[in-house]
């Protein structure tokens, strides 16, 4: 049996899970069940789902923010400021939100369902010209984000401004944007960290998620060995695509971050409270379109943030 | 049956197709539909009762391509770069070009010609289509150098080829295609492209300076023109130097950082001229006809794109592209030698095909191809076969790519350029701008080896940005 | 190559509905045309706005995605008409008379084939993208500004449900041909040598000069 996994871009830390799940099921199962991942060749990166619900392939990487109307419980996790502080954090609460029945019936819509996160620290601003180390300053910034996080810096006064991703190198160096919110890798990938002169250490306005997907079909007509296969090497999965990015990611943004003498801005807590007082509505609002959708929305806000605090007390 | 097999006989099929005289955007489409259905089909060892499964999944996935690939902001480039071309006519800056270039480069030997040749090469700075370039020069050029008494079938050949260069100079739409199949940056391939544009023109100006001095009954030069008449013929030009530094300025600029993306460069060019067009007094009319020949040419460009891309959603699945690449690089030979006999086959096949066609039917398996034989997408200039890194290749294969399907705008049996010509002009048959072009192989044929063996000429311009 | 092709017509019923729907397809080339125009004017005003009043537009890109399928999908039917799509021709041109016209059959006939699995498929990519029971009914928007995405998404079907509409006239044309074996069919593009092609281009930058 091979399975045909959809995925995007090149390999990188972000698709490391993958990579490393298809190694163990070929592993534990002898080489009877594997796994073809293809980068870009089976579908374009927004309509992953499609092609899951079609039956084209059998398992893919999303992300949520991607499409929020395909899947709009997911998005929950895209809020700013949820307070999520690492990789184990974000899988701990994404595992928690993937459980929840309302987010299983919105992905059912597309035959699918949730196989594991693919975790992401906390988006900062790569950014060109001085510094903007304070809130005022945001007012009347370029910035490329998406989703929520889009939503949050509106709230300060920013104004976002959509490029594609692979261009946002380019929307940089022609000042389309000032400033763009990525992941570490993404900013390495991107190359947006050449552009830039300055990174926002910590303002951590939020994540953008990217769960694992697979056909319901598919899967249902695993034999139990291959089902208890996949099934039991995703936390190994999980667990190297975390010390991958830890000891690969991370390492090398610090050391680039020397190379090239980028700026790291850190804001007072103050100046974080502040931000995240004016994007409070920014959730009230995505409850409260989503509620009159028919979707439990409060209660997956409410999930979401208990899990946190239960993370955060521990 | 393996997948790779199943994507060796649905191309030949797509071949048999194209061959049959389909229109090649249909039939890239059926084979990709039909390929999807053999690969899906074949997952369920073709039991019957599967077979309306896997049709159902076949026409669902090529039915997401045609919408998913055509709605993107990079391909926005091509309709723009097309209106541009067709305004810059009305906005009267075709005659206003060549003018100035007779007045200042006239005295030449083989003054003329080589006035056409540059006259183009400017208006190539704001058409985005080789044909239609040298449909228009045809118009201009060719009665006044048979006025002055040069040989009709020469100066044919001379529009014929020049015409050529406006798929190099930026805007160019075929740059554009290139860069969206092997998704590299537009702005660095369009700026790739001009100074081999420019290397062309010096090449074909000089082949004619030679031909003009070896042989007595050329042409004459045509001077007597004072400075002031000089100086006054640039005016009316002057516009589409505006446009060519606002294109440039938002793709690169050498006094600063570029001031947008290529897609907005292009679009305010567009712009300024349509204003140009409005103030010279187009027309309603004429304005219905530019944007009706434009739709028809986009669409037609759109819809080849969307139906190979169809098929290459197929490939993607029969993993056929690295199979393809992985014989190539299985090859003895050295990888400049497999490069060279690639570029060649590029040279046999465009005298069948359109170039956008072959380009879109061939990249998707060759490109890999051509990467891997560099030493791959990541390689550093160090370690590469070629001495630049992989998105330095991907750029100077395009080029030379493009640089050949422009070559065959011009060999026979098919050259549209030269069928275009004798078109335009009563007094030119077919064979009169065969015969007058040839020369114009051997100056393509130097500027092809000479971008070849100086990579430099190509990937200066885009190593500064 | 390519190069769009004459279309004879005469008083016959065929020929009337060749031109009937000839116009609807005109009418769609012109819409085309001018989103090429709003495409235009949107860049300006992106760029305008950016610079001069540190107001980029919102959702630029978006707009685009949006504004793209009219483009290159409304005219698809209107060049299939006048056999502007490109292809090669270099067989085809050497047969003639009945020959001729039953190639053109097979051929179209396999066109028309595509145009339907594809209305089929592009109609179940819309079908994903719309629900009666959503805001604004949208499955699916663009990134930036949550445009809906099914409008542009349906035009795919529409259009090729035209274009399969003009696929069959066509059948019809080439069939009365083949029945005939006739030189000059109506409601059908005439194979031309690449020189009267050539000839067809001259005389439109012609119409060009002034
Ligand atoms: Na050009
Ligand atoms: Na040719």
């Amino acid at each position: 049996l091979e399975w045909n996994v959809s995925v995007w871009g090149k390999r990188r830390a972000f698709t490391e899970h993958i990579e490393k799940l298809a190694e163990l099921v070929s592993e534990k199962t002898g080489g009877d069940f594997t796994m073809n991942v293809s980068y870009e060749g089976l579908s374009k990166n927004t309509e992953n789902l499609d092609g899951i619900q079609i039956g084209a392939f059998e398992m893919a990487q999303i992300c949520a923010g991607y499409h929020e109307d395909k899947n709009p419980t997911l998005t929950v996790l895209e809020l700013p400021f949820l307070g999520v502080r690492n990789l184990e954090e974000e899988v701990a609460v994404s595992d928690a939100l993937y459980a929840h029945p309302a987010v299983k019936k919105d992905l059912e819509r597309w035959n699918a369902m949730l196989l594991m996160s693919s975790p992401m620290p906390q988006y900062n601003l790569v950014g060109t010209g001085e510094p903007r180390d304070t809130l005022e300053e945001f007012s009347g910034m370029r910035v490329r984000a998406t989703g929520g996080m889009g939503e949050a810096f509106k709230a300060v006064g920013a104004v976002p401004t959509s490029v594609p991703s692979n261009e946002a190198y380019n929307a940089m160096e022609s000042h389309v944007v000032d400033t763009v919110a990525f992941a570490q890798h993404a900013h390495l990938s991107f190359r947006t960290i050449d552009q830039g002169t300055w990174w926002t250490e910590n303002l951590n306005p939020g994540t953008v998620n990217c769960p694992v997907v697979v056909n319901i079909d598919a899967y249902n007509s695993l034999t139990p060995e291959q089902k208890e296969a996949l099934d039991s090497s995703v936390p190994e999965a999980i667990q190297y695509y975390i010390d991958n990015y830890q000891s690969e990611v991370l390492t090398q943004w610090d050391k680039i971050l020397t190379e090239k003498n980028v700026t790291k801005v850190q804001y007072s807590d103050e100046e974080i409270a502040k931000f995240e007082a004016a994007t409070q509505g920014v959730a009230d609002e995505w409850i409260k379109a989503r509620s009159a959708e028919g979707i439990p929305a409060q209660e997956l806000y409410d999930l979401v943030k208990a899990k946190l605090k239960e993370l955060h007390g521990m | 049956m393996s997948s790779v097999d199943i994507g060796l006989w649905v191309t030949g099929g797509l071949f048999v197709l194209v061959v049959l005289g389909m229109r090649v955007a249909f039939a890239a489409g059926m084979a990709g539909v039909v390929g999807l259905i053999w690969i899906f089909w074949d997952k369920k060892q073709y039991a019957w009762d599967q077979f309306g499964w896997a049709l159902g999944v076949a026409v669902k996935t090529a039915g997401q391509v045609p919408h998913s690939k055509i709605a993107s902001q990079e391909l926005s480039l091509i309709p723009v770069f097309i209106l541009i071309g067709y305004m810059a006519y009305y906005a009267g800056l075709t005659t206003a070009l060549f003018d100035a270039a007779k007045k200042w480069l006239g005295w030449l030997p083989g003054g003329m010609a080589i006035s056409t040749v540059f006259a183009t090469a400017g208006f190539s700075a704001v058409s985005g289509a080789s044909v239609a370039t040298s449909a228009v020069f045809a118009r201009i050029a060719i009665p006044e150098m048979l006025q002055v008494g040069y040989d009709k079938r020469f100066a044919a050949g001379v529009v014929a080829a020049a015409g050529t260069l406006a798929s190099l100079i930026p805007p160019s739409a075929i740059l554009v295609i290139y860069a969206i199949i092997v998704e590299q940056d537009v702005g660095k391939l369009l700026l790739a492209g001009f100074i081999p544009g420019m290397f062309s023109a010096v090449v074909y100006a000089g082949l004619i300076v030679g031909l003009a001095l070896t042989i007595p009954s050329f042409g004459p030069a045509v001077g007597g023109f004072t400075w002031g008449e000089r100086m006054r013929a640039i005016l009316p030009a002057l516009p589409i130097v505006l446009v060519v530094l606002i294109i440039i300025s938002f793709i690169y600029n050498p006094f600063g950082d570029p001031l947008g993306t290529p897609t907005e460069g292009g679009a305010l060019g567009a712009a300024l001229i349509f204003v140009l067009a409005l103030a010279k007094g187009m027309k309603w009319s004429e304005l219905k006809d530019a944007l009706l020949e434009t739709a028809k040419l986009a669409t037609m460009i759109f819809t080849i794109i969307w139906g190979v891309l169809i098929y290459v959603r197929f490939l993607g699945f029969a993993n056929l592209p690295r199979a393809f690449s992985d014989w190539i690089n299985g090859m003895e030979h050295s990888p400049m030698l497999t490069l060279v006999l690639i570029l060649l086959a590029y040279a046999v096949l465009g005298c069948f095909m359109d170039a956008i066609g072959m380009l879109l039917l061939t990249l998707p398996v060759v490109y890999p191809a051509v990467m891997e034989l560099n030493g791959g997408e990541l390689v550093s200039a160090a370690d590469s076969a070629f001495g630049m890194s992989g998105p330095m290749c991907a750029i100077w294969f395009g080029i030379l790519v493009v640089k050949m399907a422009e070559f065959c705008l011009i060999t026979p049996p098919i050259g549209l350029n030269c069928f275009v010509v004798a078109g335009v002009r009563p007094e030119l048959s077919v064979q009169d701008v065969f015969r007058g072009v040839t020369p114009f192989f051997i100056a393509d044929a130097l500027t092809i080896a000479g971008l070849v063996a100086f990579p430099g000429i190509v990937l200066w311009l885009p190593s500064l940005a | 190559m390519a190069g769009s092709s004459a279309v004879l017509s005469d008083d016959s019923a065929l020929s009337r509905i060749d031109r009937g729907i000839y116009r609807i397809e005109k009418v769609f080339g012109v819409i085309a045309g001018t989103t090429v125009l709003i495409l235009m004017l949107l860049a300006v005003v992106s760029v305008g706005g950016r610079n001069l009043f540190n107001a980029p537009l919102p959702g630029y890109v978006d707009w685009i995605q949006v504004l793209m399928p009219l483009i290159a999908f409304l005219g698809i039917s209107y060049a299939q008409r006048d056999g502007g799509h490109i292809r090669m021709d270099i067989l085809i041109g050497r047969l003639q008379g009945r020959a001729l016209w039953t190639a053109e059959f097979v051929t179209t006939l396999v066109t028309l084939g595509l145009i339907l699995l594809l209305v089929w498929g592009s109609w179940a990519h819309f079908g994903r993208s719309f629900d009666w029971n959503a805001r604004y009914f949208s499955r699916d928007s663009t990134i930036d500004i949550a445009l809906p995405l099914w409008p542009a998404k349906l035009l795919v079907p529409v259009s090729f449900g035209i274009m399969a509409l003009r696929l069959v006239l066509q059948l019809w044309g080439y069939a009365v041909a083949i029945a005939s074996g006739s030189t000059t069919p109506v409601a059908v593009p005439l194979v031309k040598s690449a020189a009267e092609q050539a000839a067809e281009e001259a005389e439109h930058v012609s119409s060009l000069d002034r």
